[in-house]
């Protein structure tokens, strides 16, 4: 649906997007990750057209990016706000006029979201009058309203407090089922397991990595086992296996083991079965902020 | 193109439906109505109220006729002593005694003024003015010339300006109104470039600093943002200067036909009648001011006012565009209001200078050199064309002043516009000229 091509984009003596590729697919969640200042936010406006690349292209539903593909968009920006002295209605009916709505169509969208997000009877309100969290979901129900094919939320969950983060979160999942494509720009791992499909990960204006979250997780696995049994028996590292770490709880042994290499698990198991009762084995994945710190922190010290 | 009319449409009713907006262009008419009221009232009242009676003692022999009396000073020759004519004041009869000794007419000494008060410095005035009078005639009759000769020499001018037009038609035109015209003018545009401007700087602030502008930024071009807001703006200020011009005439027409046709016309036929009565010549009366105000609504007649107005609305929209992109260059550079005065300075400097030299050396001069370059030059051009205006200005000079001027405009709003669209994602980040100057040089 969206790809981005060779995009460079130089700010007088720094660089913030350095020949930086990727693809968005039709009705997935897109995680944009990086550190702060990696270019994350320079790409999104790329995309949302605030700005121009110097050089690359990126291609919108098989067009190039344009004009008309505004109004197909829905950003949602870390820095966001409204006009403090406007009504909450209005406001929000002014942002979709700007996207192309007309008045009726827009004003019976923007009831049928204050229902849902249990937001009636704010329509007269002013932003002022509203606390942070509150204004958040304005924010939210301005960035969907227009019903894009593509929305961008730049760091959505901070600043909410965790039940209307809950509600946001769900109203994206019910978004994405119903075919909306979402890019979300963050440095927080946590939010990324949970909801994309795939991720780029971007460091220091490089996409160092990119690819769907299960292929990279698994990508990264390393052969290393979490095994937990009861029994009277000593496992000792031998050539099939090196123990990492053993603790011993009640009557159960914890013991976390890395394969050699050629090695299967099976052999580990088939020498445990007749000597101990087996009561957990897990392979261990590491999580997206592991695979994320070991890549930005191995980048930074070469 | 339709983003931009959403854009000016909420700029301006938002501010059209405050209520400040509203108090201002309501009170604003009555205050200037008033004010002008005031004046007005009290230099007449001025005038009016101060009159004394006083008694003269002459024992003096040398002058061959009296004091006269006039609108403020009634003199009564009492056939007294001093002594006398002291016990007067006391029954209350005059306010002063004058005491003319015998003098030589070379170098008078010994006049004295006694009075239960003290005498004011302008009456004083008034009475050592009246008396050189009487010495002087007394010195032109003592070498021979007759009374008939010097009535004759006292002849009364009353110059009326003229104006030669373009087409040889002679136009009544007055140089107080004219005046008037250009001050009021003047002042005014220097007010609306500024108050407006600077909204327009405020408007800008108020959408970084509360991070709306990023969500704007997403759906519209910043260029649309910036031109909807100066536009938007600008609309408001033309809706406030007509409201005015229609509530101030309104109003100022309804002040005169109240008070001067009734009170002070009458009170003017008194005074006048009064003054004939004490003086037999006829010479104050006819000298007598008449009513400031109906005064200048005679001279406003000989004014082209639709064309002052005409050419006051394009300065103001030419000038307020001029200066609100600088405006909008500032604002978006900057995080807060209390960062914007190293910026102001050079913004504010060309208007101070145009406003300060436009009514002096403009207002004084509005043919010379300075006045032409001043409203040629577009910093300066707003005021200064406006002041110069009501004394008429060759159309070439007019046209190619209006010309530059849009170039003008033309130019600052594609350098604010480049700025702008920089500065407004820049947050937290203490601006300089020189980091300005390198905003405008990214490439989109």
């Amino acid at each position: 649906m969206l790809i981005v091509k060779d995009i460079v984009k130089q700010y007088a003596s720094h660089r913030a997007l350095d020949h930086v590729s990727l693809e968005v697919k039709q009705g997935k969640i897109f995680g944009l990750l990086g550190p702060n200042g990696a270019g994350k936010t320079s790409l999104i406006r790329i995309i949302t057209q605030i700005t121009a690349p110097d050089s690359g292209e990126v291609i919108f539903n098989g067009e190039r990016l344009n004009s008309n593909h505004i109004s197909q968009i829905g950003y949602l920006p870390e820095e966001r706000g409204l006009y403090k002295k406007m009504e909450i209605g209005e406001q929000v009916l002014y942002l979709a006029k700007l996207k192309g709505l007309h008045t009726s169509e827009a004003t019976k969208r923007i009831k049928y979201w204050f229902e849902k997000l249990d937001m009636q009877g704010w329509w007269h309100k002013k932003v002022e009058d509203l606390s942070k969290g509150m204004q958040q979901k304005v924010q939210f129900v301005a960035t969907v309203l227009h019903q894009p094919e593509l929305i961008i939320l730049d760091e959505p969950f901070s600043g909410f407090d965790p039940v209307n983060a809950d509600i946001i979160k769900n109203e994206i999942l019910e978004l994405n089922r119903q075919g909306s494509t979402f890019i979300f720009s963050t440095h927080r791992m946590e939010s990324v397991e949970e909801l994309c499909d795939d991720i780029a990960l971007i460091n220091q204006s490089k996409k160092i990595l990119d690819g769907s979250v299960d292929e990279i997780k698994s990508a990264y696995k390393n052969n290393t086992y979490w095994l937990e049994y009861e029994g009277n028996h000593h496992m000792q590292s031998n050539d099939t296996f090196e123990i990492l770490s053993s603790e011993e709880a009640r009557d159960r042994k914890i013991i976390k083991l890395k394969l050699n290499p050629q090695r299967n698990i099976n052999e580990v198991l088939s020498g445990l079965l007749p000597v101990v009762n087996i009561h957990r084995l897990q392979e261990v994945i590491p999580s997206m902020n592991e695979i994320f710190i070991e890549k930005v922190k191995g980048q930074s010290h070469e | 193109m339709n983003k931009i009319l959403l854009i000016i449409q909420r700029e301006y009713l938002s501010r059209v439906k405050k209520k400040s907006f509203i108090v201002m262009t309501f009170l604003t008419p009555l205050l200037i109505a008033g004010i002008y009221g005031l004046i007005g009232y009290f230099s007449y009242k001025g005038i009016a109220d101060s009159f004394d009676r006083i008694a003269v003692v002459n024992k003096n022999t040398t002058l061959d006729s009296k004091l006269s009396s006039n609108k403020n000073i009634a003199y009564t020759y009492l056939d007294e002593n001093l002594e006398q004519a002291k016990q007067e004041i006391k029954s209350g009869k005059f306010d002063y005694i004058l005491y003319l000794p015998e003098f030589n007419l070379d170098a008078p000494q010994g006049i004295e003024v006694f009075g239960s008060k003290q005498a004011g410095l302008s009456l004083s005035e008034r009475i050592s003015g009246d008396i050189e009078n009487l010495i002087r005639t007394q010195k032109l009759k003592n070498s021979g010339i007759s009374q008939t000769d010097l009535d004759k020499l006292k002849t009364d001018v009353s110059i009326s300006v003229k104006k030669i037009a373009k087409e040889g038609k002679e136009e009544e035109s007055s140089a107080g109104a004219s005046m008037f015209i250009a001050f009021a003018a003047g002042i005014l545009m220097f007010m609306f470039i500024m108050l407006y401007g600077v909204q327009v700087m405020r408007g800008i602030i108020e959408e970084k600093t509360s991070r709306i502008v990023e969500v704007m930024i997403s759906s519209v071009k910043p260029f649309q943002l910036m031109m909807g807001k100066i536009i938007g703006i600008a609309l408001v200020g033309l809706t406030q200067f007509m409201l005015w011009i229609v509530l101030t005439f309104a109003i100022s027409t309804a002040a005169v036909s109240i008070f001067i046709n009734k009170s002070d016309l009458k009170k003017m036929e008194q005074s006048s009648h009064v003054s004939a009565q004490m003086k037999k010549g006829a010479e104050i009366s006819a000298n007598t001011p008449g009513n400031p105000i109906t005064d200048l609504q005679k001279s406003l007649s000989g004014l082209n006012i639709p064309k002052i107005i005409g050419v006051f609305i394009f300065f103001f929209l030419g000038g307020y565009l001029f200066y609100s992109a600088l405006y909008a260059a500032i604002g978006s550079a900057v995080d807060s209001e209390t960062e914007t005065q190293q910026f102001m300075m050079p913004v504010m400097l060309p208007l101070l200078l145009g406003y300060a030299l436009s009514l002096s050396v403009v207002n004084n001069d509005p043919y010379g050199s300075t006045a032409f370059w001043l409203s040629i030059i577009p910093f300066t051009s707003p005021i200064a064309m406006v002041v110069r205006i009501p004394y008429g200005v060759e159309n070439w000079q007019l046209i190619l002043s209006m010309v530059t001027l849009v170039l003008g405009f033309i130019a600052t709003v594609w350098i604010a516009s480049r700025i702008y669209r920089v500065g407004i994602l820049m947050y937290g980040k203490k601006t300089t000229f020189k980091e300005m100057f390198k905003w405008f040089t990214y490439r989109n």
